[in-house]
């Protein structure tokens, strides 16, 4: 019991005077608090981006299957021919084929949900006649790739391998121009919190004093400090989360837009960017204003 | 007065509260800040520390607080051996000491019964305990009704008897006043005085640190005289300059 009344007291005490530093610093300490902001709001438009991303690859992975682009004016018996290769092989469950004039009426349905019209500028397009094939798994991709490539009147076969390591490229690009422009406004933030902890150390010098004089010990010392390094972090995840929150529904068709996927944003993922804003927030305020603290009292030790 | 601080009769009573045997401190540098002090201090004792300035005075204070440690022979104080005292341990040593300077070191924003109060809030004392402690000791030196006024609204002498207060909020066995007449005028200087004799009657060993000539050589306590580093002298019921 008295150890909990000791916890609770010395909580307690660290919380108010983190809260009453937070404001007596209050400059400094918005400011520091508003690079959070900046970092934290950074962050969410990387997790969006790479999160939409991902749901494409995801997308394209249900979507398996192989498509093979057939020489102009094959026979139909040829074709035909190619069609039952194709069913007969392993993992193969359909087969479908799209002709020159069903490729363009796609393209032109495409346009059209885009709300655009196809103009060719009045020039004949011809598009080729290809082969569906839709796979069980994903796994026998290589292999009917394989086995119809060489095959009379196969132009060539195109598997969804192809798309989704373009966009694994892309994917990784943006992850790492992201990481590295996040880990770079995530150095000046971590600056400007142990800056802002250390002018606050500085300016309560004497009360430091005081309490060392009097037997306070280092945790009634350095924890109100370090709480409110944490507060910076914890108030711009806040902010920040609220932003996201706010801007989470109309860019969502946005998204859905760019993306061309309807997963490329979701409720459970607002959660998990929540998640990860508080995480990074109360972290970097944490380690912030620890290294400031320990720097200082370390050395007046 | 109130019976705050009494503590006679017992055992601590016939044990040193502070001994250095052979201590001193040489920086790195081969500068002696103190060579080979030899002191014991019994519990209960008045003792005035003496010399010029650069004497050693401050290191001897800051020896027994654990600010510095010393750098060779053996420090003892309330029992703790503060060679062999671990970090950690620092706070509760300082707790049975209570420190009182000659520049005051109050809180300006916060008013007497918050400064005496804050020394027991840092160190987790309940509140209802702080409540009822800060009356007392504002009542034992005399500031009861000041005790919503800020430092800023206080005499020189009432701003010593806060510090003084606040210096035994933890009812320490020694009591160290760095110059706590430095910057007061004679009348204010003899009322601090009295109320550390006061102190000391109740059982607190008191230990000052005075340029203050009348003082100590009316009072005729022990003196120790810091010179150089040096302790040169350790005399019972004596004046501020050698008499012989």
């Amino acid at each position: 019991m008295g150890f909990v009344a000791g916890f609770a007291r010395f909580w307690g005490f660290s919380v108010v005077r983190a809260w009453q530093g937070f404001w007596r610093n209050a400059m400094m300490s918005l400011a520091a608090t508003a690079t959070v902001v900046l970092m934290l709001v950074l962050l969410s438009g990387l997790f969006i981006v790479l999160t939409g991303l991902n749901s494409g690859i995801e997308f394209i992975e249900r979507k398996v299957g192989v498509t093979v682009e057939l020489l102009d004016d094959l026979p139909a018996e040829r074709r035909d021919a190619l069609v039952a290769t194709a069913e007969a092989l392993p993992g193969v469950t359909r087969v479908t084929y799209v002709s020159p004039d069903e490729a363009m009426e796609r393209l032109r349905e495409a346009f059209a949900q885009r709300g655009q019209t196809l103009n060719t500028g009045g020039a004949s397009i011809q598009l080729q006649a290809t082969l569906e094939i839709t796979l069980a798994e994903p796994e026998f991709a290589d292999e009917v790739s394989l086995a119809l490539a060489d095959e009379t009147g196969v132009r060539k076969v195109i598997t969804k391998q192809e798309e989704i390591d373009t966009l694994v490229g892309v994917i990784n690009v943006i992850r790492t121009v992201g990481l590295v422009a996040i880990g770079l406004i995530g150095l000046t933030v971590l600056f400007m919190i142990v800056n802002t902890i250390r002018i606050a150390v500085y300016s309560r010098a004497n009360e430091i004093e005081i309490m060392r004089l009097v037997g306070a010990s280092d945790s009634f010392i350095r924890w109100p400090f370090i709480l409110e390094g944490i507060l910076c972090g914890l108030i711009g995840a806040v902010v920040a989360v609220i932003l996201v929150s706010i801007v989470w529904d109309p860019i969502q068709p946005i998204l859905v837009s760019v993306f061309q996927m309807p997963t490329a944003v979701s409720a459970r993922n607002l959660a998990s960017l929540s998640a990860l804003l508080f995480g990074v927030g109360v972290g970097i305020g944490a380690v912030g204003s620890w290294i400031s603290v320990r720097s200082y009292l370390s050395a007046a030790a | 007065m109130t019976s705050l601080l009494r503590r006679t009769p017992r055992a601590e009573t016939a044990a040193p509260v502070i001994t250095m045997v052979d201590a001193g401190l040489t920086y790195p540098n081969g500068k002696v800040a103190l060579s080979d002090v030899n002191v014991t201090i019994p519990a209960g004792d008045f003792v005035f520390l003496v010399g010029p300035s650069g004497a050693g005075k401050s290191t001897f204070i800051r020896l027994l607080i654990r600010e510095l440690t010393a750098s060779h022979g053996r420090v003892q104080v309330a029992g703790r051996d503060l060679g062999r005292l671990r970090r950690g341990q620092v706070p509760a040593l300082r707790r049975r000491i209570g420190i009182v300077f000659q520049d005051f070191r109050l809180l300006p924003a916060k008013t007497v019964a918050e400064n005496v109060g804050f020394a027991l809030e840092v160190t987790g004392t309940p509140s209802a305990e702080i409540r009822r402690r800060v009356p007392q000791l504002l009542s034992l030196v005399g500031l009861q009704e000041h005790a919503n006024h800020l430092p800023t609204q206080l005499s020189g002498g009432e701003q010593q008897r806060t510090a003084i207060a606040r210096a035994l909020v933890h009812d320490p066995a020694i009591l160290i006043a760095d110059e706590p007449t430095g910057n007061l005028d004679p009348v204010t200087s003899w009322e601090i005085i009295q109320l550390l004799i006061q102190i000391n009657e109740l059982g607190t060993t008191v230990l000052m640190a005075t340029h203050n000539q009348e003082i100590v050589n009316a009072m005729r306590r022990r003196v120790l005289a810091l010179e150089g580093g040096t302790l040169v002298r350790d005399e019972a019921g004596a004046a501020y300059e050698r008499e012989y």
